[in-house]
């Protein structure tokens, strides 16, 4: 969910989408973790990609969402909304002293 | 401006890792591995531009450990070809040694009875050992029984080294 969003407010090859969850605060996740991830959604069609050539080095992958990642985002987020709204409610519920 | 050319040492630190990579791929779909062995090059090249060969195999962590990451991003099992072929050789070469030690058992046992010739008939296969002063040898002709044994043998490793049925899911 978090690689299409972050590829939703802009495209970017792999080692860039690391560096840019790493910013947002998943600071332990590796290279490792994000590539299988940027594979499996390439094969299901949820991204596309384009080589882009590069002054610094070897043309680079960049990768964007497709409509049908789009979607698959949309329904990510409002499963996320659903699993934090059930989450808070039980927080809430287990915070608030029963009564006697 | 042209590109950075990537050094002999970190093409050389590359190319090591994406070959223990390619060990633990063995079992992948051939036509998606390549795909992702051609990715993977370019992100340890664009990586390497950025903060370094070293560092970027680094992130990369352990290939085993990425090679797991892809599998369970594939979302289905995949049979185990190379665990199975290993497993068929294992089993073969145990049924070699055991017949080894069988033979080398039966004729020590002969010469400790003071020698002489005994026929035995393992898996149907008349077996002639002979421990005289003159001759210590052994007789033997493939028999259907034996060869069907060893042959099942290895199939049964190979069925279940290689988690053959994830093949037809």
């Amino acid at each position: 969910m978090l690689v299409l969003l972050l590829l939703t407010e802009g495209e970017s090859y792999g080692y860039e989408l690391v560096t840019r969850l790493q910013a947002d605060g998943l600071t332990d996740i590796a290279a490792g973790t994000v590539y299988p991830v940027l594979a499996r959604l390439e094969r299901e069609g949820h991204v596309s990609s384009r080589l882009v050539a590069s002054s610094s080095g070897p043309a680079r992958k960049y990768y964007r969402p497709t409509a049908d990642g789009a979607a698959e985002l949309a329904t990510a987020l409002r499963g996320w909304d659903h699993l934090s709204d059930t989450v808070r409610a039980v927080l809430d519920r287990a915070a608030t002293p029963k009564e006697q | 401006m042209t590109p950075t050319a990537t050094s002999l040492t970190d093409r050389a630190r590359r190319e090591w890792f994406l070959l223990r990579f390619s060990w633990h791929m063995q079992d992948f779909p051939q036509k998606q591995y390549r795909q992702i062995k051609r990715d993977l090059r370019r992100e340890l090249t664009t990586a390497g531009a950025d903060v370094g060969m070293r560092q970027a195999v680094t992130d990369l962590g352990h290939p085993w450990t990425l090679a797991e990451g892809y599998a369970a991003e594939l979302g289905r099992r995949v049979p185990r070809w190379t665990t199975g072929i290993v497993a068929a050789a294992l089993a073969v070469g145990l049924i070699i040694y055991l017949s080894l030690a069988y033979a080398l058992g039966t004729n020590d046992t002969l010469e400790a009875m003071g020698g002489g010739t005994v026929t035995t008939y393992p898996f149907g296969a008349e077996t002639i050992f002979t421990n005289t002063a003159d001759e210590i040898s052994l007789q033997t002709s493939p028999s259907p029984a034996g060869f069907a044994f060893v042959v099942g043998s290895a199939l049964v490793a190979f069925i279940l080294g290689s988690r053959l049925w994830r093949a037809f899911r």
